[in-house]
């Protein structure tokens, strides 16, 4: 078996190795320089001789050099662990500490973490890119195949402690495959795809490799750009994208501007939605804007890579439904709905959404114990616990999302344990207990995070310098996303009968108003 | 119309202390994000006809309520 992304690479950079395969605000680089860049990576991970599908923490933004670390690390046999550069120290000290990769390495400046294994400086890493390889090259025999892992990415765990799904090279192409199949990507020709989630969001996986397969062109939308509205129209304009892959979040956004429409964009003909559930509103505003192009709903968890289910958008499918449903998994990945004692039960009746098939992770790294809770069997077949309620509609055989079973929650696309948020804000000094809890918008989204808290002793001015100071604390040991957009301060939280934290209570009291 | 666009930033907020400092910076502290802002401008075009052109939007120019009501004004 040969690894199939990085024969296509090599492919390129033989018959077109000036052809642009990312460009950044206009920083273009090509087929050719990724090869060199790759090639260069590999030969020199290769001397290091580390342990055998030792995984590898790459830490950084939106960059090429990002990518041309990933080619470089899965030439040489080993998964890449991707950690955004906005994370926070403690986070990516505690992703070290369980992935136990073999190094790390810095495309953007690293924190100075005391770090105990290599570590490939910023600086290392540009001239290993740059050099002439004067150790031994790698081949193609030695890549990354069949169930080794491929990419780890870790998601927020319950307890203030992540978990590493991984994700191994059958399961990528059990997903790129359907990306040919129904989701009606054409690898035969090249494909402009846009880059707005970053790596360490698993839906960049459509846009990265779709366009690394076809010989097509990334066209990146980094986060300083997106933040800045005014930035971000400016890049649009400027790119001549054919397909996209974001959140609805993001897309609700680029609504906002009346040029975000298929005269402007003739060439955006396959579109892509992920990461939260898609609103009938806007579903139907991005039909008007964009009527000629295939606009697809996707669904799925991080653990069966990426996506599962698919709904395409069509004037029919906005007539029949109000809410819309997830659509029907691919071909290759049977689904099932089961009970609180993982009995299957028939369509029609609410429960648990368990997935199975050639995308399932083998589950979490180094840690058995989260990875039996969700990873199971049904029928002697290794099957995922979604911890999403849905159905399966008797007549069509459609998937229904229903909501959560736990208080796991999804803000602007990013999956948000409650109980984490909870268990960082229980950390910080100025806290005696605290409780979050989402606060909902029209159509079932959450808008807002809330913390409630009840402070320690403490003789702030005012809640806003109290709430600056936790929020301060908080920063250090939180990733940016998680942190709530209101603190309320109170003396007592509500409790259950049985004497723990009422969150059901809180979330009924704050969404009652509306 | 300065109640208006109050009652628009309170209910998407969620949080009536901007009717009282409004001189409140609503990015810094994260009372607004991308995702607000999306929702008020949408609010502010339905309840107050204001087509607010997006792709000119400076985030500085908005970061009070102050800021937000006078940009309204001029606009109305």
């Amino acid at each position: 078996m040969e690894n199939k992304i990085i024969t296509r690479i090599e492919h390129w950079a033989k018959v077109a190795p000036d052809r642009v395969v990312y460009d950044y605000l206009g920083r273009e680089n090509t087929y050719g320089e990724l090869k060199q860049y790759s090639d260069a990576l590999a030969a020199k991970i290769k001397s290091m001789n580390l342990a055998k599908d030792a995984p590898v923490i790459v830490y950084g933004g939106q960059t090429f050099e990002m990518v041309a670390t990933f080619m470089g690390l899965i030439k040489s046999g080993h998964a890449y662990i991707p950690v955004d550069a906005h994370s926070p120290n403690e986070r990516l000290a505690i992703i070290k500490k369980i992935a136990e990769p073999a190094v790390c390495i810095a495309v953007d400046e690293l924190p100075d973490l005391g770090w105990d294994i290599p570590v490939i400086s910023q600086k290392e890493l540009h001239e290993i890119f740059t050099s002439e390889i004067t150790t031994e090259p790698v081949t193609i025999e030695e890549a990354v195949v069949g169930d080794q892992n491929y990419y780890i990415l870790f998601t927020s765990g319950t307890t203030g402690v992540p978990k590493g799904v991984q994700i191994s090279y059958n399961n990528l192409m059990s997903f790129l495959d359907w990306c040919q199949g129904d989701l009606g990507l054409d690898f035969e020709n090249p494909i402009e795809f846009v880059s707005q989630p970053p790596y360490s969001f698993d839906i960049s996986v459509m846009y990265l490799y779709s366009s690394l397969l076809s010989g097509g062109k990334i066209d990146v939308l980094p986060p300083e750009t997106t933040a800045n509205f005014k930035e971000l129209f400016k890049a649009l304009k400027s790119y001549d994208i054919q397909a996209w892959m974001s959140t609805p979040s993001f897309v609700e956004i680029c609504l906002l501007s009346p040029e975000f429409n298929e005269e402007t964009s003739p060439e955006l003909k396959n579109i892509y939605l992920c990461g939260e559930e898609l609103t009938h509103k806007t579903a139907a505003r991005l039909k008007e804007r964009f009527p000629n192009s295939r606009i697809f709903d996707i669904y799925g968890p991080t653990e069966a890579t990426v996506a599962v289910t698919g709904l395409e958008i069509t004037d029919e499918a906005l007539n029949q439904y109000d809410r819309l449903p997830i659509g029907w998994p691919k071909p290759d990945t049977p689904v099932v709905i089961v009970d609180e004692d993982n009995n299957v039960l028939p369509a029609g009746e609410d429960g648990e959404l368990v997935i199975m098939g050639p995308s399932l992770s083998k589950g979490y790294i180094n840690n058995p114990e989260k990875t039996a809770a969700a990873f199971i069997e049904i029928d002697g077949k290794p099957a995922y616990k979604t911890g999403d309620l849905a159905q399966i509609d008797p007549e069509t055989g459609i998937l229904i999302y229903k909501g959560r079973i736990d208080f796991q929650v999804k803000l602007h696309g990013f999956r948000i344990e409650l109980e984490d948020v909870d268990h960082h804000l229980d950390r910080v000094s100025l806290v005696e207990q605290a409780i979050t809890v989402p606060r909902y918008g029209a159509d079932h989204k959450v808008q807002q995070l809330i913390a409630y808290i009840v402070p320690k002793d403490q003789d702030f001015a005012s809640k806003a310098e109290l709430t600056k100071a936790i929020k301060a604390e908080l920063s250090e040991i939180m990733m940016p996303y998680m942190m709530p957009n209101r603190f309320v301060y109170v003396e007592s939280l509500p409790l259950t009968a049985n004497g723990k934290l009422d969150r059901k209570t809180l979330i009924s009291e704050v969404n009652s108003n509306d | 119309m300065k109640e208006t666009v109050l009652d628009i930033l309170a209910n998407i907020t969620g949080d009536d202390e901007v009717r009282e400092d409004l001189d409140m910076e609503l990015y810094e502290s994260g009372i607004l994000d991308s995702m607000a802002t999306v929702e008020m401008l949408l609010e502010l075009q339905m309840q107050c006809g204001i087509e607010v052109p997006v792709s000119d939007f400076e985030r500085t120019e908005w970061d009070t309520p102050n800021k937000i009501i006078a940009k309204v004004e001029s606009m109305g």
